[in-house]
């Protein structure tokens, strides 16, 4: 029983970092109804900025501001520079210029920062575990979620109640009502991308924390696409929901099927699991459901 | 059908010619001078180096077709074609080296062509599986599935059960001598490039001709509109299963080829950066079967160009071969980015552009 609260409380935690990433991607959607497949090269991006700030010797919490400012100008700049031109094409189109995206930036990390793990050093939060009750939490675990959460809840909160939010909402909503009550698409189009860019930066760093910063960073940042496909894919509290869902059944899989089935079944299952549940529910919990008429 | 401007003087008189293959005498003789070039004059004039290449184009034309059949006629985007090389490609191994054949199929040289047959079979049949999701789901959520259908394919099953067989590491080596076609062992690259272009012509003829019947018909109006397509009485699942099954036939042809140019199977030969591959490739050519084979040529040779500058400029920055892949990868993504922005229609469009031109020339208005 202890093993299962523990598996739980973990998946929560990593989930809550998902969450976090999945929230920029439903931003996105929302906003602009582009399909991010780059997801993945965000979060590995955030990583590798915060730990070369980090290895340079800044505060971790400095670090975490630097990839928030970079994450700005670079959803930006994407933004202005590719997605810009290719409003209204089909949605192949669009896919792919996020796939194109994310091969670039993925071989431009690569290209700079190479193959090997780096590691946050000194450690940041302390491997050692505490105990409430008769839970046993990782100390990095636990910082990591409250970070994502606490950022979760700046986001949802700017988006909320923020000027800037309200016509980003706006827009999700109705573009053209939007546009003629003079709210900027653009400027909510590249709001969002560089809302998403922070989101999963600092996703990004929270999941280079707990593992070390490597390529793979970039695979657990596509984990995110189960995690909205279950919440629905506009949906912001869906976003957190699925995270955490994903987070759970993960580590789950982890714990209990490696038994049966050994090997990767870990990084496997919340892509099997989603594909069986979009043939029951395509929408997800709370996505809008889409009725065709010819 | 008709993709050129017929000369003047021209006309179809029946429904049979306006669908034929090479229309006029003139297009009959440049496609058998084509033929003529890549079956004999290739093998004899190309080097070493450029033979590789050769290879090279022809593998991911061939995985191209698939994935241009799937998105580019039926509109079912998949992300996850290597998964159905992959497959074709174990089967045809696992089938060549465990199999017990009778003596008379080795010493006649069946082994191989046997198991490109069965490795086809069998990689259509598991993309069909893979392809039931889309009597439900489309675009977006199509993608998704597909995309998990890599990761489980090959990083879970082909990575952690089926590459196992036989103990790690070496039940998979392939090693020359082999693969054998009929008396002929396939151990040189002039071989593997005459299978690779016998497969490849094969596969077109297979797809041109589907493309121009009633399946291949069905499958238009289907991505065209698939509510329409339904109401018109076409059995949009039949034919989309269908579809993913022609696909994944070709995939499995592709992997069940490219083993005869492998030392050893691995599944890092099918990473999803592949999958992805692909759809830029035909993404970059455009519409078509010949936008496939434009995208497989202009990926294939402008990576090797790029490899080819890299390497005199590596003595002054010595990172810049090290990490080749990385910026591989990273002239890909541009160069999706670059044709989605600036030319959405592809090589292929291009190609007809300058075909027209030169029909029309000097009165083109």
């Amino acid at each position: 029983m202890e093993l299962f609260f523990m598996t739980l409380t973990t998946g929560i935690m990593v989930g809550g970092i998902y969450a976090l990433v999945a929230l920029g991607w439903v931003l996105i959607y929302k906003c602009s109804g582009v399909l991010n497949l780059a997801m993945g090269e965000l979060t590995l991006f955030g990583a590798y900025v915060t730990i070369y700030f980090y290895l340079m010797g800044v505060p971790f919490i400095v670090c975490i501001f630097f990839t928030l400012l970079i994450g700005i100008v670079l959803g930006i700049l994407v933004e202005r520079i590719f997605l810009d031109k290719l409003i209204g094409e089909p949605i192949l189109a669009i896919i792919m210029v996020t796939v194109g995206l994310s091969f670039f930036f993925k071989g431009l990390i690569g290209f700079i920062w190479g193959t090997d793990t780096r590691v946050f050093t000194p450690a940041i939060f302390s491997l050692k575990p505490f105990t409430i009750g008769f839970l046993k939490i990782s100390t990095v675990y636990f910082w990591s979620f409250v970070l994502a959460i606490v950022l979760f809840l700046v986001f949802v909160a700017f988006f909320k109640y923020t000027r800037w939010g309200l016509s980003m909402q706006a827009t999700a909503d109705d573009e053209t009502a939007a546009l003629s009550l003079g709210v900027s698409a653009r400027f909510v189009y590249a709001a969002s991308w560089a809302i998403a860019f922070m989101a999963a930066g600092v996703g990004g760093a929270l999941l280079g924390n707990i593992n070390g910063v490597n390529i793979s960073i970039g695979y657990l940042g596509l984990l995110v696409l189960p995690a909205v496909v279950l919440g629905g894919l506009n949906s912001v509290p869906g976003a957190i929901v699925g995270g955490l869902i994903i987070g759970v059944l993960q580590n789950f899989a982890g714990t209990y099927l490696d038994a049966y089935f050994p090997g990767g079944v870990k990084e496997i299952f919340p892509f099997a699991f989603m594909t069986v549940f979009l043939l029951f529910i395509p929408y997800g919990f709370w996505g809008w459901v889409k009725i065709e008429r010819m | 059908m008709t993709r050129v401007w017929m000369p003047c003087g021209y006309y179809h008189q029946d429904y049979a010619k306006d669908q034929g293959w090479w229309q006029t005498p003139v297009i009959k003789g440049k496609m058998i001078l084509l033929l003529l070039i890549v079956f004999v004059v290739f093998p004899l004039v190309l080097d070493e180096y450029w033979l590789g290449v050769a290879i090279m184009i022809g593998y991911t034309a061939l995985g191209a077709l698939g994935v241009q059949l799937l998105i580019g006629y039926a509109g079912l985007i998949t992300l996850g074609h290597a998964a159905f090389i992959a497959v074709g490609a174990y089967t045809s191994t696992i089938l060549i080296l465990r199999f017990p054949w009778p003596q008379f199929i080795i010493d006649w040289g069946l082994a191989y062509p046997i198991s490109i047959i069965v490795a086809a079979i069998v990689a259509g049949l598991w993309s069909v599986l893979f392809g039931l999701p889309s009597a439900r789901v489309k675009g977006f959520y199509l993608i998704l599935t597909t995309m998990a259908a890599h990761f489980i394919t090959v990083d879970f099953i082909l990575t952690q059960y089926v590459s196992r067989i036989g103990g790690r590491g070496q039940a998979f080596s392939l090693p020359p001598g082999t693969i054998k076609i009929g008396p002929w062992f396939i151990d040189s690259d002039v071989k593997v490039y005459l299978v690779m272009i016998t497969l490849l012509t094969l596969m077109v003829m297979i797809m041109a001709n589907l493309l121009r019947t009633r399946v291949g018909r069905a499958w238009v109006a289907i991505r065209d509109n698939d509510i329409a397509a339904e109401t018109l009485g076409i059995n949009i699942v039949w034919y989309k299963l269908l579809n993913f099954f022609v696909a994944g036939f070709i995939g499995g042809i592709a992997g069940a080829f490219w083993i005869a140019n492998l030392a050893a199977l691995s599944p890092e030969h099918f990473p999803w950066f592949w999958s992805l591959w692909l759809v830029g490739v035909i993404l970059i050519g455009g519409a078509g079967i010949d936008g496939a084979i434009f995208g497989s040529i202009f990926m294939v040779v402008v990576m090797e160009l790029l490899q080819i500058a890299a390497i005199p400029l590596s003595d002054y920055w010595p990172k810049l071969m090290i990490n080749f892949a990385f910026l591989k990868e990273m002239a890909f993504g541009l160069a999706i980015c670059a044709f989605l922005i600036y030319e959405p229609r592809g090589l292929s469009y291009r190609w007809w552009q300058a075909k027209n031109y030169f029909n029309l020339w000097p009165f083109s208005y």
